[in-house]
């Protein structure tokens, strides 16, 4: 059963024309996290590099592609957590980079802290040597016109976020039976400056424990935060609830108590792993046992040989 | 470890039921407080318990008690917390605050604010004036210029003790758990209540760690480990060692414990304990229960605390300590 490796690249709706590069981003960021993996690399490394690929995919709300706040700029956050020591690293609000899980990778093991913000978070990325880039070069010309159009008197940011929510995030368990968790994102459109969403908080936006598993959530940003949905679904595993009906349970208490849509890939220490969602889609890929596995609408599960580049 | 049990865990539970009660627990933060501000301590916790129970009595919820016994707390400098709050790496404040309402689990956090005396207040703004949950750094700023709150140059909520302790640390060199464990630090305030509807809410601020790196957010503004409040379950607002509390969602660790029908104090006990054990980190916890049933417990040296409920203060600082007295009607 291991190693192991979920990602996902965000739940809501994903537009017709864009679901086939979002299926083909996961896929690709699934194979090269188990690649990691096969090669007796830490769960950590491979979800690194499986949000990495991700955040430098335009298709994605992360990284580059990242939604646009209220004034036209990136503002990104990001979340890793080792199920070992359970040490996290976080970043919220950070700007011009790249890549913020790697940022969010070195606060956890070059400081004492576990979360820098805003203009901390970039003088840290100075300290440790991590390049400035124009905030162009994150920017895509489909998310400017989303800002544009959510700018116009009437448009309703929230509910056209539905349209492509796109966080991304992934769980591993590597051969050691060591689990970590990654989750990375631009935000919510046309969000406040500063605002703050699940994604970079612990036990929101993901955890992950070597004794109980790890989850990486995306959905209602705000929704997830009220019920602490990846500890939620954690504290279920923990009294013997399986993968995936703790998901469910976490995902329809979240729909319940408080409104809200969203997804999750979940993992266990024996390897058992769920992709699950209440939105209408979300965007996922697993490798386990030489084989990917993938889909993107509720109940659609394809597999594949690992080696098939298809 | 030190626990301070409510009365409210001898009634019957039916006594409970046919006359709602109304508490609020304050804690002004767990750590090595030094002899000379214990005083100080305990008369600023026992002044924002009587400051929320006196919002509670005139009709107010526990949303708005637990955001007046803060702002008391926040306004008193001997707390770190608004006014008197510690500095950072580079001598300038930065503070954290979380509120949280148990009604429909909404909640409010402002990160790394420099200019806010009271960041609780602007904490609850979040909550209810956005569509976010948590606003950071200048945009938090940014937020509080557009809904006319005052913002204060910093310098008035630094005190002449603070810059002195700042640059006697600032010599040393220590790491952040090293510096917490000892009497160098200092750290967060926080309140829980229950009202007279039934309702319970939490709210955290603080300061940080001193010589913490600009930009450091720690536990008191993130939901589920600062502090978090559910009508189901009951509220709880923690202190302590603030990346400790982060890696065991600390707040959301004692309400599981709940859930599972442990009591305030065991479920408490058992999460600090936990705390404790896997990752070699002290704090402390204030837990009420939507049965009324409340606990103060910690694993520091001290914690100053206090709480209110018919009538009856009740305070402590030192493990198993539990003082009465008797409020005028």
């Amino acid at each position: 059963m291991l190693p192991v490796v979920v990602v996902h690249g965000g739940a809501g709706i994903v537009p017709r024309e864009r679901s086939e590069k979002s299926t083909s981003g996961v896929c690709s960021a699934a194979r090269a996290a188990y690649a990691i993996l096969q090669g007796g690399g830490s769960s950590m490394d491979a979800v690194v590099e499986a949000v990495i690929q991700l955040e430098k995919n335009p298709t994605f709300n992360a990284g580059c592609g990242s939604v646009l706040n209220a004034k036209g700029d990136v503002e990104m956050d990001a979340l890793v957590m080792d199920g070992k020591t359970l040490s996290s690293g976080a970043v919220s609000a950070v700007r011009y980079i790249a890549n913020p899980i790697q940022l969010a990778r070195l606060v956890m093991e070059e400081t004492s802290h576990a979360c820098l913000t805003a203009e901390g978070a970039n003088q840290f990325a100075q300290a440790m040597g991590v390049p400035e880039i124009p905030q162009e070069s994150l920017i895509t010309e489909y998310s400017r016109m989303r800002w544009i159009k959510n700018l116009a008197p009437g448009a309703n940011p929230v509910e056209s976020q539905m349209g492509k929510m796109g966080t991304v995030g992934a769980v591993a368990v590597d051969s050691e039976g060591n689990i970590s968790c990654a989750t990375s994102t631009g935000g919510m459109l046309n969000k406040m400056e500063g605002r703050v969403g699940d994604t970079s908080c612990i036990g929101s936006g993901g955890y992950a424990d070597n004794n109980l598993g790890a989850v990486s959530t995306t959905g209602a940003g705000e929704a997830i935060m009220k019920v602490t949905l990846a500890r939620l679904i954690l504290f279920h595993m923990e009294r013997g609830q399986s993968v995936e009906a703790a998901s469910d349970l976490g995902l329809a208490y979240m729909k319940s108590r408080v409104g809200g849509l969203g997804g999750v890939v979940t993992v266990d220490p024996q390897g058992h792993w769920a992709a699950r969602f209440s939105s209408l889609q979300m965007v996922w890929a697993a490798a386990q046992k030489d084989t990917l596995h993938y889909g993107l609408y509720t109940g659609e599960h394809f597999t594949q040989s690992i080696d098939d580049q298809h | 470890m030190a626990e301070g049990f409510g009365q409210g865990m001898e009634c019957e539970d039916q006594e409970r039921n046919s006359k709602m009660s109304a508490v609020v627990i304050v804690h002004g933060g767990a750590w090595a407080i030094p002899s000379k501000l214990a005083k100080d301590c305990i008369d600023g916790v026992k002044a924002a318990a009587c400051a929320g129970l006196s919002v509670l009595k005139r009709g107010g919820s526990a949303l708005d008690a637990v955001e007046t016994a803060v702002r008391t707390m926040e306004d008193n400098t001997v707390f770190n917390a608004g006014h008197g709050a510690t500095l950072n790496a580079d001598g300038e404040v930065e503070l954290d605050a979380i509120i949280m309402d148990g009604r429909m689990l909404d909640s409010g956090a402002v990160s790394c604010v420099k200019n806010i005396a009271n960041p609780v207040s602007l904490a609850r703004a979040v909550m209810e004036k956005t569509a976010h949950t948590m606003l950071t750094g200048r945009g938090a700023t940014l937020f509080a210029d557009s809904i006319g709150m005052c913002t204060v140059p910093t310098d008035i909520l630094v005190t002449e003790y603070e810059r002195k302790e700042w640059e006697k640390h600032k010599k040393c060199i220590t790491g952040v758990m090293e510096d917490f464990n000892s009497q160098c630090a200092n750290d967060s305030v926080g309140a829980v209540a229950l009202d007279y509807a039934g309702n319970v809410a939490c709210a955290t601020s603080t300061g940080g760690i001193r010589n913490k790196m600009a930009g450091r957010v720690g536990d008191s503004s993130i939901v589920g480990c600062g502090g978090y409040a559910d009508n189901l379950s009951g509220a709880v607002s923690c202190t302590g060692h603030g990346e400790s509390i982060l890696k065991v969602t600390l707040a959301r660790l004692i309400l599981s414990h709940m859930e599972r029908g442990k009591s305030v104090a065991d479920a408490s006990q058992l999460s600090l304990q936990y705390m404790r054990d896997q990752v070699r980190g002290t704090g402390g916890a204030i837990v009420v229960a939507p049965s009324g049933q409340w606990a103060a417990t910690f694993t520091t040296e001290r914690m100053a605390w206090a709480a209110v409920e018919n009538n009856v203060l009740w305070y402590g600082l030192e493990p198993n300590e539990k003082l009465k007295e008797q409020l005028p009607q």
